[in-house]
């Protein structure tokens, strides 16, 4: 009761014609931001924070934050229409959204990403409004070990969902795990496989990987097979969109399961990339429209883009409350606090009562205007498919380069991103998985960093990891997870053997 | 054409050679248990081996299995098609930089494969570019390459 | 028609270059400036590069944008060696710590710190030791009493491998006779989470990383490495401020002093007109108040070494370096 009147004090703070048009201003900056691969949040974040120094507390977290929510929602639009994904949290989407788009319902598939992606971040909100100070508590829990667990439980509900040989599984994951460990090794600070490239120390970014794995890739492969994305009808777009919004309360049970994930990972800091794809692969394991999955099913979207808002969403709070950023996006405000003269921790939500309420309201605000936004550029974005293939083509052969290029300005990515394009190529010609590879380069590296944490720690004893209910339970979890569909494959072969 | 067999294996060799690779880098990084914990180079140790191992046995059951064909010769050409051409550019970015080149790559690929008219492709190749200086160079103050057209040229 | 123009342009421009700086020697940039923070966003050296930053675009000591770039990979270096790269370029400035000649002995990189013009050290950053606020001991000697009675399963979380921390973390280590588990994190905010949740049984940040732990209560710092106690600059919690803290030798620790400078550089072959621009451009940002803010928000000391006396300083400090690091068993072969 004490939030809810807070929350109401907060709103009276962050809702004023000067507010709103900087939600609006920042919303739309992030949408672009977001929908340019290569560029991020971050990007936007850092280019207005001079600008902010002149605002007051309030007013700049309020931009910023808003740019953030506008990234966010942007950075679904290529993962969808051209299966680029802008982000490292979209790339899930990719697997039902791009299939959508090529099939002509670009704006089906928009519409839904939205759609969730709202309702994720509102359930994110809500959460952080009515359980800030206990979620701050539950974080502290998380010591190496845990972390360790919640990435392995990341893993393993992922792992074996798709049905490619398992040895090509192997080596996709395999490859990923390899390419993580590129570069400056954090636990012994030493330089890892950069086989004498000397530039390689800053390590081999995700999004030039998936820029050149799905993008790249996916354009060649169209190419040969002349798959030619289907003409989108533009007349009844508009139609098409309400009544997507409209249908979406019938993938309840996704929607809450994912918000669920979503938020759960957000807290425990596995972040808003782990918690897209470990929703996508339990979707993928106990939704009845499993089938389709992979071929253009909506609830394929549903699930990992609630999952990653409600992530990207209860994110913000571990930054708040402990001086943790889950984001690069949060880390660039993180940085803002300092300058403005707060700290970010847990005294924040004592002194700075103001400061924090105002942003939460803002971001009930920040999201339903993102969304309002970002609904009304569907029609744009899918008129883009519209273009011919043969512009289209080398147009995202450019935004893929300078993508790259601009990632952290080095021509060695976009040199690795060809060759990533032509590794995507042959993996997908050959039913090489791809998604256990961006997996492995997303979280290997940090899951390898808490193992040897942890490693350090009980000084070599593995007994760390059943050492509380917390950890024990978190393991127990991920080997479920990883045992019991072969199990129940095993038993089912051997009925159907018996009979 | 191109036999699933054949690619099958190259690829297997490929990774393969990836896995070695990685094999041999992390030795340097030391593999054992030393007093700081498990040494640097042993997770990318086992997983070059696994992805050597996992290769092997695709080397063998591609080429044990492999059977029809995975591209034909007109498919091929497409794709050749599409990316020698993306190649070129990207060789290219260094000497004449990131604008002049997806111009130069957006006319090439418009007017000479795609049969536009001179004045279309190279309106298109145009705006194209004036739009990634806006957004980046100006917008966003990335500084994308100028290549050494650009230094001869001063900018 | 527009090259030539633009080469008219270009050599009118030149010429009154010359001319200006024939008049008054100065160089003044006419394009965009890069700072580049080789550290993550949030953590200190990106704080002090985005200062520096905010207080020449508040005080409009720059005619020219200056952008933020992040470059944190490889503990850093990363932004070394972009900035490596760009030799004879003024536009761009890169922003560190020691960790331009400490790296370079313990790591296998692609730089090391002659490949600068070193413009300046401008701040100090000073170290404090940490415990979680409902640990039992309430002074370094019930502290190290306790750790030692732990036998060898004392744990130390810090920023980074075989940096700062860890440096510290053995050289406390060593005057005390205990043995440390190092577990080292990405930042030091990570390392002070961990710390709050009881993971680890101290750590050694800096202040402005646990400044807002210690003001919600979760750990509490009981010595800071300085010859003398920080200035008094009001209460932090209820009861203390950093006046408070005693110096780690006067409560029984013998360690005097270890700092972090903070220091900005240029590539190779800048001009020393340009070199002697930014010098001068980061007096002025010392002198402005959002300056004096930041110094005193996060709690570090202010300095200015520049030319001979930045030169000499780096060799000192690179020696300690050597020795510890050599002692360790760090040096890179």
């Amino acid at each position: 009761m004490e939030n809810f009147e807070a929350l109401m004090h907060g709103f009276s703070i962050a809702i004023s014609v000067n507010h709103v048009a900087l939600m609006i201003g920042g919303v739309l900056l992030g949408i672009l931001v977001g929908v340019l691969p290569g560029l991020g949040a971050p990007n936007g974040v850092s280019l207005l924070l001079p600008l902010t120094f002149g605002m007051t507390p309030v007013a700049a977290i309020i931009l910023l934050s808003s740019i953030y929510w506008g990234a966010l929602f942007g950075g679904s639009v290529t993962s969808i229409l051209f299966n680029i994904p802008g982000e490292p949290s979209s790339v899930a989407t990719t697997f039902d959204g791009y299939p959508m788009a090529r099939d002509g319902r670009a704006t089906e598939a928009l519409a839904t990403a939205f759609g969730s992606a709202a309702f994720g971040a509102l359930v994110g909100v809500v959460l952080i409004t009515c359980l800030a100070s206990w979620i701050a508590g539950v974080a502290l829990q998380f010591g190496p070990a845990e972390y360790f667990a919640v990435y392995f439980l990341a893993f393993s509900s992922f792992i074996g969902v798709g049905g490619a040989p398992p040895m090509k599984t192997v080596v996709s994951l395999a490859i990923g795990f390899a390419i993580a460990a590129i570069g400056m090794d954090t636990v012994s600070g030493s330089v890892r496989l950069t086989m004498g490239v000397d530039e390689l120390v800053k390590g081999i970014n995700f999004v030039v990987a998936v820029m050149g794995l799905f993008g790249i890739g996916e354009l060649l492969i169209a190419v040969e097979d002349e798959l030619h994305a289907k003409p989108v009808s533009s007349k009844i777009e508009w139609r098409i969109l309400f009544r997507t919004l409209a249908g979406l309360p019938k993938h309840w049970v996704a929607l809450l399961r994912s918000a669920a994930i979503g938020c759960w990972m957000g807290i425990t800091p596995g972040g808003p990339t782990a918690a897209s794809f470990m929703s996508y692969g339990i979707a993928k394991r106990v939704s009845p429209r499993r089938a389709n999955f992979g071929k253009g099913e909506p609830e394929g979207i549903v699930s990992p883009e609630t999952a990653d808002h409600a992530a990207g969403t209860s994110a913000l709070l571990p930054m708040l409350s402990l001086g943790i950023p889950g984001s690069a996006t949060a880390a660039v405000m993180m940085g803002g606090l300092m300058i403005w003269g707060l700290n970010p921790g847990p005294a924040l939500f004592i002194e700075q009562k103001d400061f924090v309420w105002g942003l939460i309201a803002s971001m009930y605000l920040g999201n339903i205007v993102a969304v309002i936004l970002v609904l009304l550029t569907v029609p744009i974005f899918a008129a883009l498919m519209r273009l011919p293939f043969f512009i289209l083509a080398p147009l995202i052969f450019i935004v893929c380069v300078v993508g790259a290029y601009s990632v952290s300005n080095s021509y060695l990515d976009v040199v690795l991103m060809m060759g990533f394009g032509v590794l995507g190529y042959l993996f997908k010609k050959l039913d090489y998985p791809l998604a256990p590879l961006v997996l492995a380069i997303v979280i290997g590296d940090k899951a390898e960093d808490a193992f040897r944490q942890s490693m350090l720690m009980s000084q070599g004893s593995l007994k760390i990891f059943v050492a509380n209910g917390l950890v024990t339970t978190l393991v127990c979890a991920g080997f479920a997870l990883l045992l019991v569909p072969p199990l129940f494959r095993m038993i089912g072969g051997l009925r159907g053997r018996s009979r | 054409m191109l036999s699933r067999r054949t690619l099958e294996a190259a690829t297997a060799i490929l990774t393969g050679a990836f896995g070695v690779a990685v094999m041999v880098s992390s030795l340097n990084n030391g593999i054992d248990w030393s007093e700081s914990g498990v040494e640097s180079g042993t997770f990318p140790f086992i997983t070059g081996t696994i992805v050597a191992a996992a290769s092997l046995y695709n080397l063998v059951r591609g080429w044990m299995r492999g059977t029809g064909i995975v591209a034909t010769r007109a498919g091929l050409q497409r794709t050749a098609a599409l990316l020698l051409p993306a190649v070129l550019y990207v060789a290219l970015i260094p000497l004449i930089g990131m604008y002049v080149g997806s111009a130069a790559y957006l006319f090439g690929t418009l007017r000479f494969q795609s049969k536009l008219s001179v004045v279309r492709s190279g309106l298109i190749a145009i705006v194209a570019s004036v739009a990634l200086y806006l957004v980046f160079e100006r917008a966003f103050q990335v500084s994308l390459p100028h290549g050494w057209l650009g230094v001869v040229l001063d900018l | 028609m527009s090259v030539t123009f633009k080469l008219t342009v270009t050599l009118i421009a030149g010429v009154s270059a010359v001319a200006l700086s024939s008049q008054a020697g100065a160089w003044t940039p006419t394009k965009p400036i890069e700072f580049i923070a080789t550290a993550g966003p949030g953590g200190g050296t990106d704080n002090f590069t985005r200062a520096v930053q905010a207080a020449i675009v508040k005080n409009k000591l720059v005619d020219q944008p200056i952008v933020v770039v992040n470059k944190p990979g490889g503990s850093g270096a990363e932004g070394f060696t972009y900035t490596k790269a760009l030799t004879g370029d003024p536009y761009h400035l890169v922003f560190g710590t020691s960790n331009a000649w400490s790296q370079p002995l313990v790591s296998k990189v692609a730089f090391n710190y002659t490949d600068f013009t070193p413009v300046a050290a401008m701040v100090q950053d000073e170290f404090l030791l940490w415990v979680k606020q409902d640990a039992p001991y309430k002074s370094v000697q019930d502290y190290l009493t306790a750790m030692k009675a732990k036998g060898n399963t004392a744990k130390m979380a810090g920023a980074q491998s075989k940096d700062t921390d860890e440096t510290l973390t053995r050289l406390i280590g060593k005057a005390a006779g205990i043995k440390f588990i190092y577990v080292p994190f990405k930042s030091g905010a990570e390392a002070a989470v961990q710390l709050a949740g009881g993971h680890v049984d101290s750590h050694v940040n800096n202040p402005s990383e646990s400044v807002g732990q210690w003001k919600g209560g979760t750990q509490r710092p009981i010595c800071v490495f300085n010859t003398k106690r920080l200035p008094d600059t009001g209460k932090v919690t209820a009861t203390e401020g950093w006046q408070d803290i005693p110096t780690c030798q006067e409560a029984g620790l013998n360690i005097a002093l270890f700092q972090q400078p903070r220091t900005v550089w240029l590539p190779l072959k800048v001009t020393a007109e340009q070199t002697a621009y930014y010098v001068d451009l980061m007096k002025k940002v010392q002198a402005t108040p959002e300056w004096k803010d930041f110094i005193e928000k996060s709690v570090q000391t202010n300095t200015f070494l520049s030319g001979d006396a930045f030169t000499k300083y780096e060799a000192q400090d690179l020696e300690q370096w050597k020795k510890v690091a050599t002692e360790e068993g760090w040096l890179v072969k």
